[in-house]
């Protein structure tokens, strides 16, 4: 059961990333908004909306990690979104760190102009550096595209 | 379900799509601009997303009392909760160690 929720985060991350990837790369500047054909609105609440199941998401998994840290089960979830080490790591900080800079951008953008300019910069960079991650995973686990199918034994 | 030909096509389909949003984001930094065309554009569509999203939702949020004072006690319940959170951390990587050393 455990791997089965594992694997289901695991997918459905990468879709809100996707979606969230997508969104939020149309609404950095004026090069970048043909992605959605400059329908800014439409990015906008696509991207909102889209963190709010990223956060979620998030929070299940630290949850669950916490959990199982606090049962001291030491077996790995290669299926988890979040872990102690490799990529699981990287996603685990990264993931923090563009949550934490999404939110300021979110709740500052009326009272503090310096905070939500460096919150912008770093939540950029982060997305630019997640993006190579995801790339460099893609490469990782490349046998999971294999798509040759098994000849029946007979 | 990892061996199932549809999934095998999801698979397929968002390794695809985040390799065509790393080709449009090289294509974004790499291509000469913007143009004039693309910054009105692109201020169109900012300006739109102001009137039309929740970008114009949160601009009108300063209006409201409640919601206002709800994001306050929001902000400041963020240390408290990051402290808290580091004290948890640290306590499960104590009670870690301390079984280790029993077995």
């Amino acid at each position: 059961m455990k791997g089965s929720f594992a694997f289901f985060i695991h997918w459905l991350w990468a879709i809100v990333f996707g979606v969230l990837a997508i969104s939020g790369f149309a609404m950095i500047g004026a090069k970048y908004g043909w992605i959605v054909n400059y329908s800014l609105a439409a990015a906008d609440y696509v991207h909102r909306v889209s963190a709010s199941f990223f956060v979620i998401l998030t929070v299940l998994a630290i949850g669950n990690e916490v959990w199982r840290a606090w049962k001291n089960e030491v077996k790995a979830l290669p299926w988890m979104i979040i872990g102690p080490s490799g990529y699981q790591l990287f996603n685990f900080i990264t993931a923090l760190i563009l949550i934490l800079t999404g939110m300021l951008i979110w709740v500052c953008s009326d009272f503090n102009r310096a905070q939500i300019a460096f919150s912008l910069y770093v939540h950029e960079f982060i997305a630019y550096v997640v993006l190579v991650g995801v790339i460099w995973h893609i490469y990782q686990k490349c046998h999971a595209l294999n798509s040759r199918r098994q000849k029946p034994k007979v | 379900m990892l061996h199932q030909p549809w999934f095998k096509v999801f698979i397929w389909f968002l390794a695809a799509f985040f390799f065509f949003l790393v080709a449009a984001v090289v294509i974004s930094v790499l291509s000469p601009g913007p143009s004039e065309s693309q910054i009105h554009q692109f201020m169109i569509g900012s300006m739109d997303a102001m009137d039309r999203s929740m970008m114009g939702a949160a601009m009108h949020l300063r209006h409201d009392v409640f919601l206002t004072s709800v994001m306050v006690l929001t902000a400041s319940l963020t240390v408290p909760l990051i402290a808290l959170g580091l004290f948890l951390g640290l306590l499960i990587w104590f009670r870690r160690s301390l079984c280790s050393e029993k077995s």
